[in-house]
């Protein structure tokens, strides 16, 4: 029941009127608590991962500036690129997924835009009142309560966005060390831009934006209908219940009158953050949101009908058949996100943590030393991937008697660290004619597994 | 600021324009520069042209290059899509 229903005024005909005066967010029902639980849960999330630390560094933090990701214990590089690619993949089709069985449950709960605008909406709640205060103050000349209210809203709103901008810079930037700069006024221009522009993008579309967005800015919004199939759950009007609809005193029997369960009280329509009456069928513009529901059930409640008129069904049910949950359209899509999970499980577990760069020096073909003795000239990276210093052995084969110059085995490389050095390759000159492939290896020496070859040439002269 | 009436607002054709071009190559732009700084270092690339910035100079100016061609492009589509000759109903 909403707090607005609760209140005492005179029955019947009152329940028409009350209603245009509850603003949808003073809808309390199950579905507006799971929206709440949602918002506070992704904010939260957002808010403070990054304060999170492991070790004695930032948990999550994209370090761009040294070109590698850390995610707990584990520091991506460049050359990982390939896991985000997956994991992309991978979130789209847990999209697809829920869509096709839960319809949209994303639009609904848990996409930002959603949630950062019921963020906003509560400080507009906070600081200007209900839906019919706040229209009210809009109509009203400008008085020096309407700027108090607008004003506080304001600064609730630049706040907040500020401190959204502040966080979301935190991802990339240490977030501990950014406060500190910024409580010195000593903060890097990109870094200011960065927040600000993140800042001023949340405060347009969470305060002015909002469900605009959904509408005509969200290519999700206009092709998820291809993933909807008639088992998918949808938000849906019961017409054969509700109509003909038509306003009555709750003491008329509406089989009598010959009318059907909606009262005509249009707080569904009210309440949509979208502004489309539910009743006229499944729209685009509904992004799921399941308001209209928790406000039609407070409405059938006080006029002691049963709940449901607005409902989560799908179309199958609708027409009075069963809805079958385990459909192809179902495996394909798991099938899929099993695949691809467990492939950037694997391919994460079997990761080498250990990288191999070798270039050859285009300079000079070969070298001819004192003593019949071909040499190449090469520059070496090595790239310890794992968070710990290691050894390592570098070696080289592909030419009889081939030798390196230049590498004292093991070389030591910090965790982290590119290790980058020139070497020289040898052999006699019996052995070396014309171009010759070779393999660079590297290898820890605490662990065999751990090992990284790379093609390179070795040029002789041509007989 | 008739904020309370939500639904009833509609944007006017050339806002929806405006601002799916503008919202829609921000994403493109946003996918290109991850895809392109996985690839390469922005300073290590813009040091072959010899121009010398720190790193984060490097992501901002390939970001929004990569905008500024994602947004013209889209741009120019929606205006030739929007401006085409109606076709005759025969």
């Amino acid at each position: 029941m909403s707090k607005a229903a609760e209140t005492d005024r005179p029955r019947a005909a009152a329940l028409y009127e009350s209603a245009t005066k509850i603003y949808p967010r003073e809808i309390e029902g199950r579905f507006a608590k799971l929206s709440k639980l949602a918002t506070y849960t992704l904010l939260g999330l957002f808010y403070l991962v990054p304060w999170l630390m492991w070790d004695d560094r930032q948990a999550f933090l994209f370090d761009l500036p040294a070109r590698k990701f850390y995610l707990l214990g584990l520091t991506l590089w460049p050359q990982d690129f390939i896991y985000l690619a997956w994991l992309l993949m991978a979130l789209a089709f847990s999209l697809f997924f829920f869509t096709a069985l839960g319809g949209r449950l994303w639009c609904g709960f848990a996409c930002p835009q959603t949630v950062w605008t019921e963020a906003f909406i509560w400080m507009e709640q906070w600081t200007e009142g209900t839906r019919s205060q706040r229209m009210k103050l809009d109509k009203a000349p400008w008085s020096w309560d309407k700027l108090r209210r607008k004003g506080s809203k304001q600064l609730l709103w630049v706040t907040f966005s500020l401190w959204t901008g502040f966080t979301f810079v935190g991802y990339f930037t240490p977030i501990r060390q950014l406060g500190v700069d910024i409580a010195n006024l000593d903060i890097g221009g990109w870094t200011l831009f960065w927040g600000l522009f993140y800042g001023f993008a949340t405060y347009g579309n969470a305060g002015y934006m909002r469900e605009q967005v959904c509408k005509y800015m969200c290519p999700y919004a206009r092709f998820q209908s291809v993933m909807f199939d008639k088992d998918t759950l949808i938000i849906s009007y019961d017409e054969k219940r509700g109509e003909p609809r038509g306003g009555r005193k709750r003491s008329v029997d509406r089989e009598a009158e010959g009318l059907g369960d909606c009262i005509d009280c249009t707080l569904c329509v009210q309440v949509c953050p979208t502004g489309i009456d539910i009743r006229d069928g499944l729209q685009y513009e509904c992004i799921a949101c399941a308001v209209c529901i928790d406000a039609c059930d407070s409405v059938m409640d006080k006029m002691n009908y049963p709940r449901g008129l607005i409902r989560y069904t799908t179309e199958h049910a609708m027409q009075g058949g069963k809805t079958r949950i385990l459909r192809p359209r179902m495996f394909v899509y798991a099938g899929l996100l099993t695949i691809l999970i467990t492939a950037l499980v694997a391919s994460m577990a079997t990761r080498t943590p250990v990288l191999l760069d070798v270039l050859r020096d285009r300079n000079t073909l070969y070298r001819e030393l004192a003593g019949d003795i071909i040499e190449n000239a090469y520059t070496v990276k090595i790239i310890n991937q794992s968070n710990d210093t290691r050894d390592f052995v570098l070696a080289v084969q592909g030419v009889e008697g081939l030798t390196l110059d230049g590498v004292d085995n093991p070389v030591t490389v910090r965790g982290g660290d590119v290790l980058s050095m020139p070497v020289r390759a040898r052999t006699h000159r019996d052995n070396a004619y014309g171009i010759m492939n070779i393999t660079f290896s590297v290898s820890a020496v605490d662990d065999e597994n751990v090992e990284r070859v790379n093609d390179s040439r070795f040029l002789g002269p041509t007989p | 600021m008739q904020e309370e009436y939500r639904g009833a607002r509609r944007w006017s054709r050339n806002q929806q324009a405006v601002a799916t071009v503008v919202w829609i190559s921000f994403l493109a732009a946003s996918v290109a520069t991850m895809l392109f700084f996985a690839l390469f270092d922005p300073v290590e690339l813009l040091a072959t042209v010899d121009i010398e910035v720190g790193s984060q100079t490097g992501y901002a100016i390939g970001f929004f290059f990569f905008w500024v061609i994602s947004a013209g492009c889209s741009a120019v589509t929606a205006w030739l899509v929007r401006t085409a000759p109606k076709r005759k109903k025969t």
